[in-house]
């Protein structure tokens, strides 16, 4: 089944239309990545899957609960964790947690045991003090914590690592790959290591549409590449090998980028080992999301 | 039920951890203590006038204070007690629409209309203890120096001022789901209350506004029963109830 089913979803603000008919649908267990450029549209469409803002027109389903503006019962699915989570200072991570678990009508035990597993999960058990003093990154873990917290069907996460140093960067993505068995996750982002690293199935927004769809594994195969760069360390035999072939871009004085078939490769390395020119590396472009996402971005 | 407990609860601690209620029960207590000090320093200060006054051929003799002096200044205090209450509170809504603290909770499944009546329920709260604590406390100095029997119908006069400030307060509820910024909720609030008031001026109509509910000296001093007051109470009571109805599906169709 679908965990979330968007049907033909628009959006304006004032004169900028923002969503022009967005189609989607998440199937269960996926950790789905959402990209596009900044000022793509995916908080929005994040919002309108929460409530939170009124679409124009279109439908939104979650887990088969059509969701209506302002009401926020389909929310009881859902574990959300805003790009930059704010909570309320004067509080602390288990008192917050406790709101959070009554405000879901939780049971008290079960509050008290999933805080516990889920700070200990994101690594905020032996935090003690109110919230004021806590960094970007422990807002964001305890932002995961609260978002798990009534074992959602669907996590939506806007932008969760954006914001964050590398390592945190790194634990965020971690936590989210481990929550994978537990629910579905949509992801928006616009560093695309990260949906490489996590994601299953991925979605490129642009020009308030989905431009391009699928599984990850599929997406990288569909635009194969057989680029391949070769390094000299004379500037002078970049320059003549260069002459000698087609297709190459030269990017920098020592730096050529191949760009033909599968058996060039063989032909320059042959020639390179006829002329004895001397390489610092020869090294193949793996098919990236990032080459592809210029692709679809350009459009 | 329990998620609007939760809420409220969260509401409470915010008061007490931000030291809004200490600021508030001290200011009140200090307006209860201020009010019989004023009275008591009257006749001292007149006589420090006097010296002046005799210049100008105005010629004053012993003036008498009693437990109503006391109350008279009560009723024009508390109006500057209303004044910082509304100040400090009428942020409660939007701090929370600005800093983004509301709309995870919110996501959490909890209705918007608990979010908005528990917050309600605390400024009524805080404001009936405020009230009468300040109350209270100018009640016993009155006691202690004069004799409060003097001021006739005091109970259903204080009863009625506080009414008024519940009104202040719901209408607060409303500004607060109507509008997003602070500036909107203060000027929204004022505006009603310059709004009233200045209907209030034409006298057929006075009787029947929030504003009549201030007019209490006839009531102390014993000139006028409490019947007088029946039609703005009804009326109030009337305008809160549709104030608090209104709010709700107005913050049920709020942008976050």
């Amino acid at each position: 089944m679908d965990m979330l089913r968007i049907i033909n979803l628009k959006k304006c603000f004032g004169d900028k239309e923002v969503l022009t008919g967005l189609d989607l649908s998440v199937p269960e267990h996926s950790v789905f990545g959402f990209v596009g450029k900044n000022g793509a549209g995916k908080t929005t469409t994040m919002k309108m899957i929460l409530g939170l803002l009124k679409p124009d027109s279109g439908e939104i389903f979650v887990s088969g609960d059509k969701v209506r503006y302002g009401q926020t019962s389909t929310n009881r699915y859902i574990g959300y964790l805003p790009d930059v989570p704010e909570f309320y200072s004067f509080m602390t991570a288990r008192e917050y947690l406790r709101l959070c678990g009554e405000s879901l009508e939780m049971g008290k035990k079960e509050i008290e045991e999933r805080s516990e597993e889920l700070l200990s999960l994101v690594g905020l058990s032996k935090v003690s003090h109110r919230m004021k003093g806590f960094s970007r990154g422990m807002k964001q873990r305890l932002g995961i914590a609260q978002a798990l917290l009534g074992r959602p069907k669907l996590l939506i996460c806007d932008e969760p690592t954006s914001a964050l140093d590398p390592i945190g960067r790194k634990e965020v993505l971690d936590i989210l790959l481990s929550a994978r068995d537990q629910t579905t996750v949509l992801f928006s982002t616009h560093i695309l290591a990260d949906v490489e690293r996590i994601c299953t199935d991925v979605v490129f927004l642009n020009n308030g549409k989905i431009a391009v769809k699928g599984e990850v594994s599929q997406l990288k195969n569909m635009y194969p590449t057989h680029k391949f760069i070769v390094e000299t360390i004379k500037e002078k035999d970049a320059e003549y090998l260069s002459g000698a072939f087609g297709d190459v871009l030269r990017t920098e004085k020592d730096t050529l980028v191949f760009s033909g078939k599968r058996a060039e490769m063989f032909e320059v390395l042959t020639f390179i080992t006829e002329h004895k020119i001397p390489v610092s590396k020869i090294e193949r472009v793996e098919p990236s999301l990032e080459s592809l996402f210029m692709e679809v971005a350009a459009k | 039920m329990k998620s609007f407990i939760a809420f409220f609860k969260k509401e409470i601690l915010e008061c007490i951890r931000s030291g809004k209620l200490t600021v508030l029960c001290i200011l009140f207590v200090i307006f209860g203590i201020m009010n019989p000090a004023i009275a008591k320093l009257t006749p001292w200060m007149v006589e420090l006038l006097s010296g002046s006054l005799a210049e100008n051929g105005m010629l004053i003799t012993g003036v008498t204070v009693t437990a109503l002096t006391s109350w008279t200044q009560f009723f024009k205090n508390i109006k500057i007690a209303l004044f910082v209450f509304v100040l400090i509170y009428s942020g409660i809504f939007t701090k929370e629409y600005q800093s983004g603290t509301l709309t995870l909770i919110l996501t959490k499944g909890l209705s918007r209309y608990k979010v908005m009546l528990a917050k309600f329920v605390v400024m009524l709260t805080i404001w009936t203890f405020g009230y009468w604590l300040c109350f209270v406390v100018t009640y016993g100095y009155n006691a202690y120096f004069w004799d409060n029997s003097i001021a006739i119908e005091l109970i259903p006069a204080a009863v009625c001022w506080w009414l008024f400030g519940v009104w202040i307060v719901c209408l607060i509820v409303l500004f607060s789901a109507l509008s997003k910024s602070h500036t909107g909720v203060l000027l929204g609030t004022g505006g009603s209350v310059l709004g009233v008031y200045l209907i209030g001026l034409l006298p057929e109509i006075r009787g029947y506004t929030p504003i009549a509910l201030l007019d209490n000296t006839s009531l102390l001093t014993g000139a006028e029963s409490v019947d007088i007051f029946t039609k703005a109470v009804c009326t109030t009571m009337i305008m809160c109830f549709v104030l608090i109805v209104v709010s709700i599906p107005v913050m049920n169709r709020k942008q976050l």
